[in-house]
């Protein structure tokens, strides 16, 4: 067993040194291919972060100064329960909940970030519509709302939320596309690079069949071969997303405050969860196609 | 050990490599395969092998018909069979003691065995000492010795060579024979594809001919023609 490991791993290696140009083409395909698909996971997530107050068919929002007494709040809440014919539902998020929220929308913006507490937060009425499509009724809605006192703002989700949704399934699918076009391309190239490396051993294989090497026995070094092309490859783009999500981050708390990039930053676990997505698919990918490279010379 | 019955093999549609071919060798024995290029002889041990099947008939190998083996029984079946190539088939990138072992690693054969078994195997084709040699230093009758080794390494019941002496001058090719012949003699049964009229003379061996695919001579110390 130990004598079938240092061999599997002395063959990998040799073949890795035999064809290095086609080894780095193939290196450098998936690593821009993963970099661009976990570029595309950490956009989407920047999205949703973008339009984490509109979750749940939340069309409405109406932000109630801080300063806000009882009664004032009451009003509110009796102006929206009178209007059971546009209003479906509506919830209130107090202060502990919009500064959670604040945290995800202006994870970008630390400077602004540390000037909320608890004291000063504008707290949120979350308006669910009957009917959504009904712009007119809605802004109808929140002119009558608007004038009550405290009212800090009323935002309409057909005035924001739109844009975002529209770009984030746009960026989304594209940037998908393409990244899975290009792990095509990656994986072809691994293909023909495990190809070559059997071409060019295709007399030690014969030799190999002919004195009973089973096939999984010949099939193994050059599918560790593409496994760790695929798994250089994945660790590359790893390096990558890391330094491209740092510059964006960094860049965007320059921006000034209210330019509404603030949401658009990923700087909690999901980096390394998608770093572990990439490395893993890279892999998988490599190992898979340099196998049916592997098996279709096998036929001796 | 080997029986063929009544086996059929064509290649495309018209070129027929074995007609209706029928024999039977006991386990033990010496056989030359004789006749002109593209009579079926290669054909023939590529059948024993499994590298190809036939159309029609049984392939019986140490008790087993292997037309319809599945494949994943041939490398089973390839590690009871060596194999001697005209043109050696050694590997250049590897020294004389790497091939020889190279066919006990890739079976998955221990260290410790290997390296007891190389030197036995080379002492007996009369390399001993040419361990550290690559391909490339050797004469000619010294890499088909190394080639021999290599299939004989691994005690198979089946030697299938195919013109084994085809690239040699005479002399040497004498010393190859001498060397089958003693394989020969330790219980390993031979198949040899042969051109070579002096050799098959010499030493008043079973002889099958063939001739277009078909059975012509089936003869107990035959010569070549």
């Amino acid at each position: 067993m130990l004598s079938r490991l240092g061999y599997t791993l002395r063959e990998t290696w040799a073949s890795f040194r035999r064809n290095m140009t086609l080894t780095v083409a193939a290196i450098i395909t998936s690593a821009v291919s993963l970099l661009i698909f976990g570029l595309t996971m950490l956009m989407q997530r920047g999205f949703d972060n973008l339009l984490v107050q509109w979750e749940g068919d939340v069309e409405m929002i109406v932000y109630v100064n801080a300063g806000a007494s009882d009664e004032q709040r009451a009003e509110i809440t009796n102006a929206l329960s009178a209007q059971t014919q546009l209003v479906e539902d509506y919830s209130y998020c107090p202060a502990e909940c919009s500064l959670a929220e604040a945290h995800t929308l202006l994870a970008g913006d630390p400077g602004t970030l540390e000037l909320l507490d608890a004291s000063n937060i504008p707290t949120q009425y979350k308006v669910v519509p009957t009917d959504a499509t009904d712009v007119d009724t809605l802004r109808q809605l929140r002119d009558s709302l608007s004038g009550l006192p405290n009212v800090q703002s009323i935002v309409l989700a057909d005035e924001q939320l739109d844009v975002i949704a529209k770009l984030k399934g746009f960026v989304g699918l594209y940037t998908l596309i393409l990244s899975i076009t290009l792990l095509f391309a990656a994986i072809l190239l691994i293909w023909n690079t495990i190809r070559t490396a059997m071409f060019a051993r295709r007399r030690e294989i014969e030799v190999m069949k002919l004195v009973g090497a089973t096939d999984w026995f010949i099939r193994v070094p050059f599918m560790l071969e593409g496994l760790i092309q695929g798994f250089i490859g994945g660790v590359i783009a790893c390096g990558g997303l890391w330094l491209i999500n740092n510059r964006w981050t960094a860049g965007v708390s320059d921006f000034p405050p209210n330019s509404g990039f603030a949401a658009l930053v990923v700087n909690d676990g999901y980096t390394g969860v998608v770093m572990l997505i990439i490395v893993g698919i890279g892999m998988v990918a490599g190992a898979i196609g340099s196998g049916i490279a592997a098996s279709r010379f096998l036929d001796v | 050990m080997i029986r063929l019955e009544n086996v059929t093999k064509t290649y495309g549609m018209s070129v027929v490599a074995l007609r209706d071919a029928s024999f039977d060798v006991p386990k033990g024995e010496f056989v030359f395969l004789v006749g002109p290029s593209g009579s079926g002889k290669s054909t023939l041990l590529r059948l024993l092998n499994r590298q190809d099947r036939p159309e029609e008939g049984a392939v019986w190998v140490a008790g087993r018909n292997i037309v319809d083996l599945p494949p994943g029984r041939v490398p089973q079946l390839r590690r009871n069979i060596g194999n001697v190539f005209q043109d050696f088939k050694l590997l250049s990138n590897k020294t004389v003691f790497e091939n020889i072992a190279f066919a006990q690693e890739v079976i998955g054969k221990p260290k410790h065995v290997i390296r007891q078994q190389v030197p036995a195997v080379l002492d007996l084709v009369g390399l001993a000492g040419k361990e550290a040699r690559f391909p490339h230093q050797l004469s000619g009758g010294e890499q088909q010795r190394v080639s021999i080794a290599r299939a004989f390494v691994n005690r198979p019941l089946i030697l299938l060579a195919d013109e084994p002496t085809g690239n040699l001058d005479p002399t040497t090719g004498e010393g190859i024979m001498r060397l089958l012949d003693r394989i020969n003699k330790t219980g390993t049964t031979v198949l040899m594809a042969t051109h070579d009229q002096r050799i098959v003379n010499t030493m008043r061996k079973r002889v099958i001919q063939l001739d277009r695919g078909v059975i012509v001579r089936d003869q107990a110390r035959g010569v070549y023609e």
